[in-house]
């Protein structure tokens, strides 16, 4: 068990050095000259673009430039935005409380409504139930998550006029709609991973022990079912939780809601480069973390790995 | 539109086996006839309707559908059905070459990282793993970052966002294939590293890959539409699913039917897409167990 924590955290370090050397690469991989891809319409004048050279620490060799990079993040300094000049650290700490939000009230609605539905279509095995659950979850696989969320706009928004079209903000009536959009789509993934996983459980023996020595049918489904069941959907919410974060960005757009995805659109729109690669450094960390962990816990609830 | 791994048509080929298995499945037939008339109906737009996609006629601005425009027209009066025609064409295309650029780095990466294994092999499985590491997408809006916005960038930034999944599942299966003894006589025989990765490894890995190549078309449309949503693939005028429903959505609450048909269509040609994956997943799974039995 020591030895695997060690070679995790040591792989999760790799991946997060690539991960750094490739943000990092950003702003020199841009076709051309990058300080003219940041300049664009403006009147380009020498002095400028030296002045934005000198900003940017172009003018060292590349090693130094990427030991100055990761040095500053790792003590939490992004660097500044070229746009605003303000720290980009400080505009994504602003912004994560509502991204945050947002993914965990879709994790929300994507593990009680997939996880009930998926839970029901087991326990109605081969019934007209269970083929609407998951005609209905291909269906949820298959819509665009901004399409889902303009057609919830029309339905609750200006049919209803139930809910706010923008809605920006963490108040339940603000959240629901986006949370909506941004989670069942996931719901949908959710209730095919619990049927698969709990039918794979139903059919092992000691179900049918347990069945076999009388027990009623509620304790054989929570308390040796559901429980196995558990195993490989615990895996599954870390990744849910870091797709959440990625999927945000649409979500966010949409609904002209603040958070870090909405940033790292329009940091793109804007050709503000620093931005950019803060906000995609600090996403696959959150990332790479959530990975690591989830890995990490999965190790420790199968007894069969952990005892190896 | 399965496309047949085998070339031979003798009907105790397993890829004629499988697409007949394909075939009996009845939402694969459905979602085969849906998308070979969404394919239809894009490409024959000429012929279909005599309208302009790009032509403004601000005077017919946001009609409701009609007979004239059955799916009305637009905040500067274009023709919405004209426009979800055309509009088809690059969605579905953008789809494609998204995933077929995925497929092809992918599938070579993952044969060079299996079958020669060694430093190459930890060298390209550390580099999936850091690109596996952008969730959703994110890794995109990097490459749209680096690249700039245009179809031609998107479809590239969708290409290598497939990549990883390509180079994990191709990997996993050489390594299984390359201790076969197959592999062992043909090399005994003195077939080169190269022949024996094309005429033997590849064929046979391609039944698990080709389960990820069909739903994969289905999440690289939704991925192209996504990045025309949020405005950084296609160039105004141009028609394409994902940003009619990025112009449409200004009119959300006058003209329901500009978010309606662009997302029904992206809907739609996933929906066919995913149904005829999950017939080739149990197709794959089938002649697996009829393999194994022999």
């Amino acid at each position: 068990m020591f030895n695997y924590l060690v070679r995790r955290i040591f792989t999760s370090i790799l991946v997060l050095f690539g991960v750094s050397v490739l943000v990092f690469s950003v702003i020199h991989l841009v076709p051309g000259d990058v300080t003219m891809a940041i300049l664009g319409r403006q009147k380009v004048t020498a002095e400028k673009v030296a002045a934005l050279r000198e900003q940017l620490g172009l003018n060292d060799p590349l090693y130094v430039q990427y030991g100055r990079y990761v040095s500053k993040a790792l003590r939490g300094d992004l660097g500044n935005s070229i746009r605003t000049n303000q720290p980009v650290a400080e505009s994504i700490a602003g912004q994560m409380p509502s991204t945050f939000a947002l993914a965990m009230s879709a994790l929300v609605v994507a593990l009680s409504i997939g996880g009930l539905l998926g839970l029901l279509a087991a326990l109605r095995h081969g019934t007209w139930f269970d083929t609407l659950i998951m005609s209905l979850s291909v269906s949820g696989l298959s819509i665009p998550t901004f399409w889902m969320g303009l057609l919830l706009i029309l339905l609750f928004s200006v049919k209803l006029g139930m809910f706010p079209s923008i809605s920006n903000g963490s108040s339940p009536a603000q959240l629901f709609l986006p949370a909506l959009t941004l989670g069942l789509p996931e719901a949908a993934v959710t209730a095919r991973m619990v049927r698969a996983s709990m039918l794979d459980v139903l059919n092992k023996e000691y179900i049918i022990t347990a069945r076999a020595k009388g027990l009623p049918q509620r304790l054989v489904i929570f308390k040796h079912a559901l429980r196995n069941a558990m195993i490989p959907v615990v895996t599954f919410i870390g990744l849910q939780m870091a797709y959440l974060l990625g999927g945000a960005t649409i979500v966010e757009t949409m609904f002209a809601r603040q958070g870090i995805g909405r940033l790292a659109v329009q940091a793109i729109y804007n050709r503000d480069y620093p931005m950019v690669q803060g906000v995609v450094l600090v996403t696959a960390a959150i990332y790479v973390l959530i990975n690591t962990l989830t890995d990490i816990t999965y190790v420790m609830l199968n007894p069969k790995i952990r005892l190896k | 539109m399965t496309k047949l791994p085998s070339s031979s048509f003798q009907s105790n080929s397993p890829g004629v086996r499988m697409f007949q298995q394909i075939l009996r499945n009845r939402s694969a037939r459905i979602g085969g006839i849906l998308l070979l008339a969404l394919i239809f109906f894009s490409y024959a737009a000429p012929l279909i309707t005599d309208k302009d996609p790009n032509k403004t006629q601000p005077s017919q601005a946001l009609k409701s559908p009609s007979l004239e425009h059955p799916m009305g027209t637009d905040g500067i009066g274009r023709d919405n059905f004209t426009r979800f025609l055309y509009g088809g064409q690059l969605s579905l295309r953008v789809g494609l070459v998204g995933i077929t650029l995925g497929a092809v780095i992918g599938i070579t990466l993952g044969m060079i990282s299996g079958y020669f294994g060694g430093w190459l092999d930890s060298f390209i499985s550390w580099f999936t793993d850091v690109l596996m590491s952008f969730p959703d997408i994110l890794l995109a809006l990097a490459i749209i970052a680096i690249l700039g916005p245009g179809i031609t960038n998107a479809m590239l930034a969708i290409g290598i966002s497939f990549v990883p999944s390509f180079m994990r599942l191709t990997r996993g299966s050489v390594l299984s294939q390359r201790e076969m003894t197959y592999v062992e006589a043909s090399r005994a025989l003195g077939s080169s590293d190269f022949r024996i990765m094309m005429k033997h490894i590849l064929p046979n890995s391609m039944r698990t890959l080709l389960v990820l190549i069909t739903l994969g078309i289905g999440s690289s449309i939704l991925a192209g539409a996504a990045l025309n949503f949020l405005g950084l693939g296609a160039e105004p005028p141009t028609a394409e699913w994902g940003a009619m429903l990025n112009a449409g959505m200004k009119f959300v609450r006058q003209a329901w039917w500009l978010t309606v048909f662009p997302g029904a269509g992206i809907f739609l040609a996933v929906l066919s897409i995913n149904l005829i994956g999950d017939a080739v997943s149990d197709a794959v799974a089938g002649t697996h167990i009829i393999q194994k039995e022999k």
